[in-house]
């Protein structure tokens, strides 16, 4: 027995020790919180992850902000530039900007910021050498991806050239992408691996980094308006297990948490009604149909452009089977909003207006089809009418006796898993059978992106506040394309149709092919100048992408996430970022 | 050492090395083979980017000559490469970083299963259908049968949530009191188990039964002779239980947020950060192996009876 307790003295004893041997280097009073796990990258230009951004957006500071007025609205403020200037038209389209750095701007080692550094970071960040993710980013800038049309005129004056006027300009300013990074610092591959090396320009510097662990950022005293900085130090720790992170915030360590436990969320919300959090982001959770998956009876002697009407018809019919209200409601449960169009809530249109309630021309409803609760009778009925057409239908049980087998494709997750069953229990009622398949994320992203699925779930964030970046990924070319829109058998399909005289332009395509149609909007798009006429072919280019039905729009997403009563002054922009400078905490 | 000990000694390493050899080919080979790559994301990246990183990576030329040459890297400079994934960082001070806290929570987690794991065996050997005896039996019953993530999460739920006790998170050293508690359970019950029968089997032999005759003092018996003969079975139970830990705490570690390698372990695959993928495959595997000669070699230290070939 005498042994024993040695041994447990001895235990104690190395454990006690073993605790004395590592200090923690987070200042007591710093703000806990977790977004994410260890980012890939805090290079504001290779960074491509909502954390990432977060964390930049902290550390640097571009020409604009994120920012909240004094009614608490968010705005787009001028941060290193004086002013937020508009561009100048040159004689060939293309628009000028010239832009004024303020007085005293300094990197976090003391040295003066320069114009220079812009102008450098910003044509390393486009450049093919360099890889970046984001790099597409500066695609509205003249002479994208290697010849940047952007100078330093002198130490504090940045002109930059644009191909066309550009509505989301200011809030590309203020994206990390857009940050001034220094050369003398970047050629230091790891330079953003440590703090030692880390030189930045924002409202904090890096003071200590524990890898996978913790990053604690304190405030940059040479940052120009350190005064405003309410919050002396942020650490943000470092894991991604939704259920370690609802742990650490419920015994008050971490006062936000980015991410919560599916399961959780009814509990939370009953639990925690002033600290569940739910705010809108500009993203839309969809279905997507392979365009060339053959769905016709096998009896059908449909072929070519004929065949794929028919096919278009037949997806439009299939999307209407799905009760949107309950996927939010029952299995999502985080405040989603059902979606009848694909461009996202959020997105604003010419005049102002929610691009989403101007889509789909219709009365009575926004969007391409009627999302309400009380429509959804109507909406089944419709799309059993329109099957009919093509499928044969056994009335007496109700059900369609020779629609081909089709298999949902998603990546493993039970959220995902659990959207699935509910579409293929909602196609079973009605005599269609899916089974469904789940593939390892890195591996369905490659099956998704080859094409080789016959559905397969999708999901689309925007990177910022305008349409084209939801309607510009369906062009033929796209990496983005999963439906395989203009690609193999439906490379020579002549089914779509594009009238655009009413508008001014000489464009009036009758039974063209995907490259023909589609492909053409998206460049006028691109290269238009016309505020208005620009939203309206937008709208066009939607009502052309939704005609096909490939794309079934589920919900729109939200960003869910935890924050302590304690907190004041928090707020997060549409992104997903997350703004701790000018929060306070209550005792 | 005698001659034929030392024979089976080197023969012993040579097979580590190729097994290590083999796990590196197959890995290699294998992670190629799965669909999708590094440069894959949600938001595809054009095609020249694509072609500028895999050159920048050398992964433009063919798969033979990039297995050759991460084949010299690693013998002749023991150069692991870049991490794809997490860029700037070298894959070997990713794979420190995190060897540094696995380690402690590795070490401290078999330190404790071992030393209770005997104590409480040999209690209940000698406490045999006693109260302390059922009771042992039934706890390590249940350690042995929960996984250490049940545990794990049932520890965070009661000492971390409702009483505040312990940090949920591994960032401090208290906070990684209780991932190597729930590490060390599952060992620990089964060290107690083997202890208990390997006691019980020695007590009823012939030379204990004399010893007691003789009138040697029972605490003599007991850890002059009883148990150090019962340990041997422990001894073969050594090379598993530390296997058993390396991959345990990789559950361990996702559920207490500790910051270890088996963090950059699952996420290398998922990202398939090749170069990671291989590195902490690499030093994962060469730790099993090294584990399981150590113990093989005890074994036969200990037990000078066993037959080495």
């Amino acid at each position: 027995m005498k042994k024993l307790i040695c041994m447990v003295l001895v235990l104690a004893m190395v454990l006690g020790l073993a605790a004395c041997g590592k200090k923690s280097g987070v200042p007591k009073d710093a703000l806990a919180v977790c977004i994410a796990s260890e980012p890939d990258t805090i290079d504001p230009a290779l960074n491509s992850a909502v954390d990432g951004g977060t964390m930049c957006s902290h550390l640097f500071s571009g020409l604009a902000k994120w920012d909240q007025d004094e009614s608490g609205n968010l705005v787009i403020t001028p941060d290193c530039a004086t002013e937020l200037v508009e561009g100048v038209e040159n004689e060939d389209g293309t628009v000028t900007y010239t832009y004024t750095l303020r007085d005293g701007l300094k990197w976090s080692d003391g040295k003066d910021l320069t114009a220079a550094d812009f102008a450098f970071a910003w044509k390393r960040a486009a450049s093919t050498a360099l890889g970046a993710d984001y790099g597409y980013m500066f695609e509205v800038v003249k002479g994208y991806p290697d010849e940047l049309a952007v100078e330093a005129v002198d130490a504090k004056t940045l002109t930059v050239t644009l191909n066309n006027a550009v509505a989301y300009w200011n809030e590309l300013l203020a994206f990390p992408t857009y940050f001034p990074v220094r050369e003398d610092v970047v050629s230091n591959e790891a330079w953003a691996t440590d703090p030692s090396t880390y030189i930045c320009n924002g409202p904090y510097t890096i003071s200590h980094w524990e890898h996978n662990s913790v990053i604690v950022l304190s405030k940059n005293p040479n940052y120009y308006d350190a005064d405003s900085i309410t919050m002396n130090d942020i650490a943000f720790y470092l894991s991604d297990d939704a259920n370690n992170m609802l742990s650490n915030f419920k015994n008050g360590t971490w006062k936000l948490i980015d991410d919560v436990p599916t399961n959780e969320i009814p509990a939370l919300k009953k639990d925690y009604p002033t600290e569940f959090k739910v705010e809108g982001q500009i993203g839309t959770y969809y279905v997507c149909w392979n365009i060339n998956e053959d769905i016709l009876p096998a009896d059908s002697k449909l072929t070519g452009a004929e065949a794929e009407q028919a096919k278009a018809e037949i997806r439009s019919a299939i999307s209407l089977l799905f009760d949107r209200n309950y996927i939010v409601e029952q299995i999502a449960q985080g405040g989603q909003v059902p979606a009848s169009s694909f461009v996202a809530m959020g997105m604003t249109d010419a005049d102002g207006s929610q691009f989403y309630q101007n889509a789909g021309h219709n009365d009575g409803f926004t969007g391409y089809y009627d999302v309400s609760a009380d429509a959804y009778e109507a909406n089944c009925a419709s799309a059993i009418e329109t099957l009919k057409k093509y499928y044969d239908y056994d009335e007496s049980t109700g059900m369609f006796t020779n629609f081909p087998t089709l298999t949902y494709l998603y990546n493993t997750s039970e959220g995902h898993k659990a959207i699935g069953e509910y579409l293929a229990s909602a196609l079973s009622a009605v005599g269609i059978t899916m089974n469904l398949e789940n593939q390892e994320w890195n591996t369905f992203l490659n099956t998704r992106k080859a094409g080789d699925f016959s559905v397969a779930r999708n999901g689309w964030l925007a990177d910022y506040n305008d349409p084209i970046s939801f309607l510009d990924m369906w062009v033929t070319s796209s990496g983005n394309n999963d439906v395989q829109f203009g690609k193999g058998d439906n490379a020579t399909v002549a089914a779509y149709s594009l009238d655009l005289t009413d508008l001014g332009y000489d464009v009036k395509v009758e039974n063209g092919t995907w490259a023909e149609t589609y492909d053409v909007i998206i460049g006028l798009i691109k290269t238009c100048t016309d505020n208005a006429k620009r939203y309206e072919l937008m709208h066009r280019a939607e009502d052309l992408l939704m005609s096909t039905g490939c794309i079934v729009p589920l919900y729109f997403y939200t960003d869910l996430f935890m924050l302590d009563d304690s907190v004041q002054g928090f707020f997060s922009n549409p992104l997903g970022y997350k703004y701790f400078m000018n929060c306070t905490v209550s005792k | 050492m005698s001659s034929k000990t030392l024979k089976y000694v080197l023969k012993r390493i040579a097979m580590a090395i190729l097994t290590i050899w083999i796990v590196i080919t197959v890995t290699f080979f294998v992670m190629r083979a799965v669909p999708g790559g590094p440069f894959l994301s949600e938001k595809a990246v054009s095609e020249a980017t694509q072609k500028a990183l895999e050159a920048k990576y050398g992964m433009d030329k063919p798969l033979m000559v990039q297995y050759f040459t991460y084949l010299k890297d690693i013998v002749t400079k023991f150069d692991f490469g870049p991490s794809i994934k997490l860029r700037g960082r070298m894959v070997i001070d990713v794979i420190t970083d995190g060897m540094r806290t696995s380690a402690k929570l590795g070490v401290f987690a078999a330190a404790i299963a071992l030393v209770f794991g005997v104590v409480l065996g040999a209690v209940a050997a000698l406490r045999r259908n006693g109260f302390a005896d059922k009771a042992i039996m039934v706890l390590t019953t249940a350690f042995i049968s929960m996984p250490s993530f049940i545990i794990g999460s049932l520890m965070v739920l009661i000492l971390s949530v409702k009483l505040g006790w312990f940090p949920a998170n591994g960032e401090t050293a208290k906070g990684l009191i209780l991932p190597i508690i729930a590490l060390s359970l599952s060992p620990m019950a089964n060290i107690t188990r083997l202890t208990r029968s390997s006691m019980l089997d020695v007590l009823g032999q012939d030379y204990i039964r004399t010893a007691r005759a003789k009138g040697v003092p029972p605490m003599k018996i007991i850890f002059g002779h009883a148990l150090k003969n019962s340990l041997i079975p422990v001894i073969t139970y050594v090379g598993p239980m530390l296997a058993y830990i390396v991959t345990g705490s990789l559950v361990i570690e996702q559920v207490f947020a500790v910051p270890g390698i088996g963090r950059a372990f699952v996420s290398s695959i998922t990202g398939r950060d090749y170069p990671l993928i291989m590195g902490t495959t690499i030093v994962l595997a060469t730790l099993i192996v090294i584990m399981n000669l150590v113990s093989d070699i005890l074994y036969k230290l200990v037990d000078p009876r066993i037959n080495l070939e």
